[in-house]
């Protein structure tokens, strides 16, 4: 097997002490897993479980307490890595749980911001965010506030955002928890028709079963505080998979079942 | 059809006789005013209060002779060199200290504490340093300024959304990138407000200063006036005063419109 683009090994959190208390506890302590280049991998963990604090450490805005993360074969933390490097020279996007959108700033400007502070600002690229701005449902919006759109647009303008500047690795917070039912399934299939055409490495947290089972290719469950692997399910349902039909899918309920029985 | 247009196209009958609404009541308020004034003149006579009509016609005998000219350029002079200098540096100082945690922390209580001297009572001193042209008398303007819009601008660097921030630097942005499209965009609200405070106090102090060291400028014929017992040229003056602080108002509010277009709300709560 070829090397995993992200390798993470007994990493540990645990935020600084305050003076005069209790050394602060672990937030995550003793985790390890991976992810294959081109994979799309869920984790599934309950509410303050340290799926923020996670990626927050591997997109280097937050430093590790323990243990290491190697990425594509360069380590990026542990004991001799002193310095955090947001985003890791643009090759880890994340898409957090809020959508962060420059609130002054219109769709389409929103979209662009990335190529414009990398300096890579040119027709190419306004191409390409107008292709992303179509395949998200987007057109005849570029021209709207952040404030303008509804919880789901600014959810889309937020993940072509990342994806305008196609980073190799991808983290995404919860991206889709705050909007209804429905958006939400719509996102979902517009997600893995992205990743369908171009095959990022997707590290995607959730607290819903329904969506881990139908975006992943491999499911990983966390415990309760610390976090740690609970446990690992794969999850063989053929691509391309329908979001909306995934219960009818003749695996579903055993996964979701198993998947259940680990989350405490 | 863009939003701005939808929004109009839903408020129009509404918005509409409630600006009719609002400018009627604002000359209304200035009626009133007016009235309470020439009844404080009929009242106590014209040396403790100047009519009205005296002062508008002392104005317009200042404006004839040139002389409300040469005022409004002297004072305009030191006000805006003092407010644009105390406006660099009290929105560049923040940025400065924004990477320096500790240096802020050892600063701050002594910009705190400069800002107890009492700016007026420097005058006499700067004078023996700077002498009595223009320079005292920015000096006062610069730190009114500076204060202000320091204070303002530092609690917005402080208040802008870490979250914002975060996704800048992921995204690649260099910290100057983030300081000028993330940070300096996101407390232009706080910049604009310190503006609005920091103006007539700038143009306050000019007019002080003018009191203490000048052969011309608002200030200077107010305290002129005074010493004369002139009611109605103090009057003058100060009517000249408010119109200035009102006009350099309306500028700074249709240039707070134009930058902050993008702000949803408050749209009808321009000051």
């Amino acid at each position: 097997m070829a090397a995993p683009m992200l390798d993470i090994k007994e990493l540990g959190k645990r935020f600084p002490a305050r003076t005069g208390r209790e050394p602060p506890p672990w937030i995550i302590q003793g985790m390890s897993f991976s992810v294959a280049a081109g994979e799309l991998l869920t984790i599934v963990g309950p509410s303050g479980a340290g799926k923020s604090t996670l990626l927050n450490i591997i997109a280097q805005i937050d430093n590790a307490s323990a243990g290491e993360i190697v990425f594509d074969g360069e380590r990026i933390a542990g004991s001799d890595v002193k310095a955090l490097h947001p985003g890791l020279n643009r090759r880890i996007g994340y898409v957090t749980q809020d959508d962060n959108l420059l609130p002054w700033r219109t769709t389409i400007d929103n979209v662009l911001f990335p190529c414009e502070v990398q300096g890579t600002l040119d027709d190419a690229a306004r191409a390409r965010a107008q292709e992303l701005i179509g395949a998200v449902g987007l057109t005849g919006f570029e021209r709207y506030y952040p404030h303008e759109l509804s919880g789901g647009m600014r959810k889309r303008a937020a993940l072509i955002r990342t994806l305008v500047y196609d980073p190799p690795m991808i983290l995404m917070d919860e991206p889709f928890a705050a909007v209804d039912a429905q958006t939400r399934t719509q996102l979902q299939q517009d997600l893995l028709r992205l990743w369908s055409l171009k095959r990022k490495t997707i590290l995607f947290v959730t607290h819903d079963i329904t969506e881990a089972i139908a975006l992943g290719d491999r499911s990983l469950v966390l415990t309760q505080r610390p976090a740690r692997i609970a446990a690992e399910h794969p999850i063989p349902i053929p691509r391309p998979r329908n979001v909306k039909d995934i219960f009818a899918m003749p695996n579903f309920a055993t996964i979701y079942e198993r998947i259940r029985a680990d989350v405490q | 059809m863009s939003s701005a247009d939808i929004t109009a196209g839903l408020t129009e009958s509404r918005t509409i006789p409630r600006q009719w609404l609002v400018n009627g009541g604002r000359f209304a308020l200035a009626i009133a005013l007016l009235l309470a004034w020439e009844w404080g003149a009929r009242a106590f006579g014209p040396l403790f209060f100047a009519p009205p009509l005296a002062t508008a016609q002392r104005i317009v005998e200042m404006a004839a002779n040139g002389k409300l000219f040469t005022d409004i350029i002297a004072t305009m002079r030191v006000s805006v060199v003092g407010f644009v200098i105390g406006c660099i540096c009290g929105a560049g100082l923040p940025f400065i200290l924004r990477p320096l945690p500790r240096v802020t922390a050892a600063v701050e209580p002594f910009i705190m504490a400069s800002q107890g001297i009492p700016k007026y009572a420097l005058t006499p001193w700067l004078i023996l340093w700077f002498g009595i042209g223009d320079a005292p008398k920015v000096i006062v303007v610069t730190l009114f300024t500076f204060y202000i819009t320091f204070i303002t601008v530092f609690a917005g660097v402080r208040g802008v959304d870490q979250r914002l921030i975060n996704m800048a630097r992921i995204i690649g942005a260099s910290e100057r990138a983030i300081a000028r499209k993330v940070i300096w965009v996101a407390l232009l609200p706080f910049f604009f407000t310190g503006l609005k405070v920091a103006l007539p106090r700038a143009v306050s102090a000019a007019i002080v200063g003018e009191f203490l060291v000048a052969t011309e400028g608002v200030g200077f014929s107010i305290e002129r006036a005074r010493q004369l017992s002139d009611t109605t040229g103090v009057f003058a003056g100060i009517v000249v005063a408010v119109a200035l602080v009102l006009i350099i108002n309306a500028v700074v509010n249709a240039l707070e419109r134009h930058t902050l277009k993008w702000r949803p709300t408050d749209r009808d709560m321009q000051l």
